[in-house]
């Protein structure tokens, strides 16, 4: 079949490369499409059901609104998992589906059980979804300021609660329209409302009520229609316009008439612009800020958004009130546009290198530009697999791609053509007819087609293995694995197609194969070698198992990390505080860690979140902050040498000085990828799942006891669920009764008193504003004034028609859950452990066992065990079943190619001597072992098996042509000795620029690339002198 | 032929397999390591372990059941030494407190210290010995909710302090009432004997005397006429009865002095037992203010749980005007106090109030007993002393410092 369709390429040449540049078109548009991020996403398929329960504890939140919205979510197809958290005025179900669920058929069917479940819910409650977007999708922030000076409409400066309004009516509509953009959230600031705040011996005074004043603000700000009437002919509507337009309005509202006067909200009230109850807040450079951030649609390409996002923002700008500025502080795009400029200019270096290669050994420019063609032609038909696949561009997709090894098979078929054409000129002495020269390009092609496929299809077998890596591993490493094996057969394909084609059409003329220099030296320098080598070939072969033992030992001294983490080349700097700090004390203290960094010189911007923005997809409570710090480029830096990782350092030595902080250091994307993939992200979590907090807490202590005391256990943590203060008011049901009232008319006043009543909106054209009344902050910040709070209990005797609140209630101030978390419909406190010292499987048996034997759980409690160990073990045991089947797959590939056991054999030992070269590197380089390093380890095999295959079925053919061992291997190794070199120069060079980067994301492709050349470098010098060694020991006998 | 040659081969494949096998275990294994906090080695008991050469001493802070004391243990080449053969003295240096020497008598096995080591448990200690006679020495810290700030970083974020000195306690109760007139004051001027009002002089407003002619009233029976004057002074504020009506019983006039006039304040079941006739009481309305005491107290009419704090105004400048709702002040009791703080200072941690001192850039927490309050100050009955200065303002920073390792991102 391979011959059928080399000779149809052969000799329909045109049309072949015509298809081929249709192919390379297609690829080209493809482009356009493909979208391009800097990491893969390696988010779940997940929804969060948010619902916001303004005032209610997490206690009362987790029995109202979490639990029947988890109980209604649970039994939905393609389910994967539960959880939840249930905090002060939030609750949120994050429901995670199994892999491969359609994201949009998800939320249909959330929505279609949300809309079943309102029923359940206290009324005004509504579950909410949050926005259709991954990890990655938070790509544009922004922080909206008013310029020194610049003053409102009535003259005052700015404050922050009007920039907040700029953000939330003027901004965010227009953003939100952008392509791709699916949510805009606000946080700083203080949402507007307009504040009713009744002084409540005023209210006294005239026998009123907060109830009263509600009611009279509901029923006094309405328009009305009231339909038409035809006067004369012509159509009157008729509308009773009623609405409060403005502070004097609701002033003007009379709320009763006492002794034929009457009384106006002024007269007992105060009406002000309020600052809402928020739980969020943000700051920059030290003060409070507005700061908005934009969601990308899930699928969407983060750096066309991005830049539309930042387009939008600048045409915005235009158009804001004078001294406005909504100013970009963080753009996804800088970060894709710098991750992808380092991988494409290591690929275009690469590129070049091996065009330069080629042309060096090969000495016959044309050949070199035809070999090099495959390159641009591979990577359009890469690029149009993943557009199908549906792979994103970035750092892992494209970061093992080497032009090195996609051109492998194109080098070894154009050198034996380029080799048969001159030898053929050198014979006749004359240029070869066009049928002559189809003829020697056929033959040359056929003769090293096979063995150039199988290599090719080894390479791409061998990273089979990588599809058994699963959850997060699997979706970083997956794409690679895609990219490499799509790039691997469109050159493979090309091989068969693209090049003989192009070689027949090309390779006109005068072919000059000049021996170069370079070539001549090598060979003289090859010839006594490998005749030392065939002569001490016992010495050789122990000396080099004795050397791969060395290797091995080697491993062991290399540190290890699971997969490099991509330096996003910002900081977020997690400040924790407490549970229990106020969101304005936690301002404060942000304002004096931002004053902190501020100053520094490497640093550019310094801005943060604190709390829970508007749309809370990201819940956090008011104590902790996500400080986004900004750097400037390294040559602005006092110190450019100065590492990344050592700003860091001083960074957190600087700011451990900042009283009240803890501390945690992560990156804008790492960081969101940890707030929604959430698991346990130590290498053990036990679980504890039951009903009692109490108990929970007591089986989790007595657990962590249990296991602090196992060996090698370390970072022993319980999870920290109490410690948030609460101020409880209990009504005393006796003196309510004395009173002849019910609990929840004193609920209802603690709650308009406290938490504030909405009493209807106020609309300003588009915008509209909550109208809220609530106590004066001088009554709510008091405790000894809330004792007193005057509770109208109705005219009975003279003056008996109020009473103090302390007369009604038990005034209190406890300690509850902070946060209740939830996982599949049941309460969990989680104890994490890392492992250090000891294998992972043992040490989970163990703590099982003594768990078992040691903690009394109550009846209904139960444990499970899980957290990344899970993955580990699951990888590794994969992979330990995957890997040797992959190697059996390729054992067999070689059987077919040799129907020889032990050439088969031959050729495989090339795999261990390569995997030393790439451990000499690591450990040259001082670099852990890494997955990245593994995929590189993996490549190399795939090459190593390439080289043997070259080298050895050559020797094979000669040697069964010929009968003479000795002749048929030096022969078969010195005309070999130029594909070997090139294909491992092409393949080790074309890494050489990766290896060497230092630009953003080059520290994932670095392990890559630096195990790939130096397991080059040692599979080369291997195979040239130890696999003939190996043959002739193999093959001894035979003679 | 292919028996000898198969052998080398497989052990390549078995090299190779395990080769790839183990480096995944090795990455999978991978952990990042982290730093230890700070140890000390801890000996059979329980104790701190100081070791010299062969010397081990074991100091022990023993709590349990009993007033706190130092025990201590010796061994000398993993044998225990007996209490006769050495002697021991600990040096105790508290935060801003002078040196406190702990001398030790033997008991059983160990040395143990003669006096209770008193709160708090947080010192620099030096430890000297002479075991079989030769002299040990050695120092350690065994700090307890000890904080370090810089001077400057203090400053910026706000940290105020101020010393603990002697106070005046100052309780008070707020309550709510009406103005009310006082009733001796009030008079409802009633003809004596029924008949036709032939005049009424004053018209409602008006000012009058004791003594001042109101009426003049023509008997049913007599049909003589005769006058009523004004039984006190006061200002006409009802007027129901006209000229030409019949004076029956009902109120003619009704004649009211506001020159004196009631608070009537409502007193709750929970502040009735703290309210006593006689207090102190300052009433406000509005701009208005005055002072006054508690005149009596009126248990009222049984209707409701409560009861009437009378006080007493001098009203001649007309400015309370009956009806009028006021907030008072009771200042229920008075102390003077040898040891007050702020309530700004105080923080629960662990359930126990606790407040900062500071020494320099070193802050520490002091567990404090506290007694009386009134919601500004706190009498401290134990754990400060007179001149200590301590963390007024923003002490909750200090707490967070020093909490702040529970504090995580739990989601």
């Amino acid at each position: 079949m391979i011959e059928s369709i080399l000779g149809f390429s052969i000799a329909r040449r045109q049309l072949v490369l015509t298809l081929v540049l249709a192919f390379g078109l297609y690829g080209a548009w493809n482009f356009q499409v493909l979208p391009i991020d800097a990491v893969p996403d390696i988010t779940n398929i997940q929804v969060q059901v948010n619902t916001e329960a303004p005032g209610y504890s997490p206690l009362e939140v987790e029995q109202r609104i979490t639990f029947p919205v988890e109980t209604g979510l649970a039994g939905m197809p393609n389910l994967e998992s539960t959880r939840s958290l249930s905090r002060y005025g939030l609750s949120q179900v994050t429901v995670v589906f199994d892999e491969g669920t359609d994201i949009y058929f998800a939320r249909n069917l959330i929505d279609q059980r949300i809309a079943g479940l309102k029923g359940q819910l206290p009324p005004g409650f509504e579950p909410t979804m949050g926005p259709i977007s991954t990890g990655l999708g938070e790509i544009f922030m922004y922080n909206v300021y008013a310029m020194n000076g610049a003053t409102q409409d009535d003259g005052s400066p700015y404050d922050i609660t009007a920039l907040r309004e700029i953000q939330d009516w003027i901004i965010r509509p227009q953003l939100i329209l952008v392509d791709g953009v699916t949510e805009v959230n606000s946080s700083g600031g203080y949402k507007k409302q307009y504040h009713v705040t009744p002084d409540p011996t005023e209210l006294m005074r005239y026998g009123l009520t907060f109830e009263k004043v509600v009611t009279a603000l509901r029923n006094n700000n309405e328009n009305r229609g009231a339909g038409y009437i035809e006067s004369n002919g012509q159509q009157l509507l008729v509308r009773s316009p009623g609405q409060l337009q403005n502070i004097t309005d609701i002033e003007n509202v009379v709320i009763a008439k006492v002794e034929n006067t009457p009384i106006r909200v002024r007269d007992v009230a105060e009406v002000a612009i309020g600052k809402e109850l928020r739980t969020g807040a943000a700051t920059r450079y030290g003060k409070e800020a507005v700061i908005g951030s934009a969601f990308m649609l899930m699928g969407e390409n983060s750096r066309t958004v991005a830049r539309d996002v930042a387009t939008k923002l600048e045409e915005i700008n235009t158009s804001l009130p004078p001294g406005i500025i909504a100013e970009a502080v963080y753009d996804r795009s800088d970060l894709v546009d710098k991750t992808i400029t380092t991988v494409s200019t290591n690929l275009l270096e690469g590129a070049l290198l091996v065009i330069l290669i080629l042309f060096l050994l090969l000495g016959n420019v044309r050949a070199a530009i035809l070999t090099a063609l495959v390159i641009p032609f591979s990577m359009l038909g890469t690029i149009t697999g993943m557009v199908t696949t549906g792979v994103s561009a970035n750092l892992m997709s494209l970061g093992a791609l080497d032009f090195g090894l996609i051109v492998d098979g194109a080098v070894i078929i154009v050198e034996n053509c380029v080799r048969r054409l001159s030898e053929a000129q050198r014979q006749t002495g004359t240029i070869p007819t066009r049928n002559e020269r189809l003829t020697i390009v056929f033959d040359a092609t056929n003769e090293v087609i096979r063995p150039s496929l199988f290599g090719i299809s080894i390479i791409t077998f061998v990273y089979l293995p990588i599809f058994a890596l699963t959850g997060i591993e699997g979706k970083m490493f997956h794409p690679m694995a895609i990219s490499v094996i799509l790039a691997l057969s469109t050159a493979m394909i090309l091989s068969i197609t693209l090049v003989p084609a192009s070689l027949a059409v090309v390779m006109t003329g005068k072919i000059s194969e000049t021996e170069n220099f370079l070539m001549r030296v090598i060979k003289r320098v090859y010839r006594p070698v490998l005749l030392l080598a065939l002569k001490l070939r016992w010495l050789v072969s122990a000396s080099v198992l004795g050397f791969v033992f060395f290797c091995i030992w080697l491993v062991t001294t290399l540190g290890s990390e699971f997969i490099p983490q991509l330096d996003e080349g910002d900081i977020t700097l997690q400040a924790l505080r407490i549970p229990g700090t106020g969101i304005d004390q936690a301002v404060r203290m942000q304002g004096t860690l931002e004053n902190v960094i501020t100053p520094l010189p490497e640093v550019l911007n310094v801005f943060s979140r604190i709390g829970t923005a508007e749309v809370a997809t990201d819940p956090m409570p008011p104590a902790i902050a996500d400080t986004f710090i900004q750097l400037k480029p390294r040559n602005q830096w006092p110190d450019p040498d100065k590492t990344k990782a050592e700003f860091i350092e001083e960074l957190e030595e600087l700011v451990s000085g900042v009283p009240g902080n803890n501390y945690e250091f992560t990156q804008p994307i790492q960081m969101r990828f940890n707030e929604m993939i959430s698991g346990v992200r130590a290498d053990l979590g036990v679980k504890v799942f039951g009903d009692d907090l109490n108990l929970l807490l007591i089986a989790a202590t007595s657990i962590r006891e249990v296991i602090e005391n196992i060996d090698g256990a370390s970072d022993v943590n319980m999870e920290q669920v109490g410690g948030l203060p609460v101020l409880t008011v209990t009504p005393n049901r006796d003196a309510l009764a004395r009173y002849g009232m019910n609990t929840s008319e004193l609920q209802e006043l603690v709650a308009t008193a406290m938490g504030g009543e909405d009493a209807g909106i106020i609309y300003e054209g588009d915008r509209r504003f909550d109208l809220v009344v609530r106590l004066p902050e001088s009554f709510r910040t008091d405790i000894s004034r809330l004792e007193r709070l005057p509770v109208w209990i109705g005219a009975q005797d003279e003056g008996a028609e109020f009473v103090p609140l302390l007369e009604l209630a038990d005034i209190s101030t406890d300690v509850t859950p902070n946060q209740i978390n939830r996982e599949n419909g049941k309460r969990r406190v989680v104890v994490t452990s890392n492992i250090r010292g000891r294998d992972l499987t043992s040490f989970v048996e163990e703590a099982a066992q003594r768990i078992q034997a040691q903690v009394n759980l109550p009846p209904g409690y139960y444990i499970e065990f899980g957290g990344t160990f899970e993955n580990l073990v699951s990888a590794t045991q994969r992979l330990s079943i995957v890997v040797p089947v992959t190697l059996v797959i390729i054992f067999g590939i070689l059987l077919m190619a040799f129907s020889n056991f032990r050439d088969a054999l031959i050729i495989f030992t090339g795999v261990p001597l390569a995997l030393t070269g790439g451990v000499l590197a690591l450990w040259y380089r001082g670099m852990p072992l890494s997955i990245s390093a593994g995929v590189g380890f993996i490549a190399l095999s795939g090459v190593a098996v390439l080289n043997g295959l070259v080298m050895l079925s050559f020797i094979k053919s000669l040697f069964e042509k010929d009968g003479d061992l000795q002749r048929a291997i030096v022969e078969g190794a010195m005309t070999r000795l130029r594909p070997v070199l090139m294909t491992a120069l092409v393949a080790s060079l074309g890494f050489i620029p990766m290896a060497l980067n230092i630009g953003t994301g080059a520290e994932v492709q670095r392990p890559i690339a630096t195990v790939v050349i130096g397991g080059i470098i040692s599979s080369t010098i291997l195979t040239l002198i130890v696999l003939p060694a190996l043959y002739h020991i193999a093959h001894f006998r035979k003679t | 032929m292919i028996k000898t040659t198969r052998k080398k081969p497989y052990r390549y494949l078995f090299l190779m397999l395990s080769l790839i096998v183990y480096l995944f275990s090795l990455i999978s294994s991978a952990t990042a390591e982290e730093e230890d906090e700070e140890s000390f080695p801890i000996g059979e008991h329980g104790g701190r372990l100081l070791i010299e050469d062969d010397v081990v001493v074991e100091l022990l802070l023993y709590e349990r059941g009993i007033a706190p004391v130092f025990r201590a243990w010796v061994m000398r080449q993993g044998v225990a030494v007996t209490p006769g053969e050495w002697q021991i003295n600990v040096e105790l240096m508290r935060l801003g407190d002078e040196e406190e020497s702990i001398s030790f008598i033997a008991e059983d096995d160990f040395l143990t210290s003669s006096a209770a080591i008193e709160p708090p448990h947080s010192f620099d200690v030096e430890v000297n010995a002479r075991i079989q006679g030769v002299s040990y020495e050695w120092e350690f810290e065994s700090h307890q909710g000890r904080i370090e700030i810089d001077s400057e970083m203090a400053k910026q974020v706000g940290i105020r302090v101020s010393q603990v000195t002697n106070g005046i306690i100052h309780q008070t109760i707020p309550l709510y009432g009406k103005i009310t007139p006082d009733p001796q004051q009030i008079s409802y001027v009633t003809a004596r004997y029924p008949g036709l009002i032939k005049s009424i002089i004053p018209a409602i407003g008006d000012e009058v005397r004791a003594g001042e002619l109101l009426l003049t009233i023509e008997a049913n029976d007599s049909l003589r006429t005769y006058e009523i004057l004004s039984p006190i002074d006061g200002v006409v504020i009802e007027r129901p009865g006209n000229t030409g009506e019949v004076a029956g019983e009902q109120s003619l006039l009704t004649i009211a002095n506001y020159q004196i006039v009631w608070a009537n304040l409502n007193v709750f079941l929970t502040d009735s037992q703290w309210i006593k006739p006689g207090q102190v009481v300052s009433i406000s309305m509005g701009g208005l203010s005055t002072v006054g005491s508690i005149a009596y107290l009126n248990p009222g009419k049984g209707l409701s749980a409560q009861i009437q704090a009378i006080i007493i105004l001098d009203n001649s400048d007309m400015q309370w005007i009956p009806g009028m709702l006021v907030e008072a002040e009771v200042t229920v009791q008075e102390f003077e106090v040898p040891l007050v703080i702020t309530n700004l200072a105080l923080q629960d941690i662990g359930g126990e109030q606790i407040v900062f001192i500071q020494v320099g850039e070193l802050y520490e927490t002091r567990k404090v007993e506290l007694g009386r309050t009134d919601g500004n100050l706190t009498e401290v009955l134990g754990g400060l002393r007179q001149g200590e200065r301590y963390v007024v303002e923003n002490s909750y920073l200090l707490k967070a410092d020093l909490q702040k390792s529970l504090a995580a991102d739990d989601d």
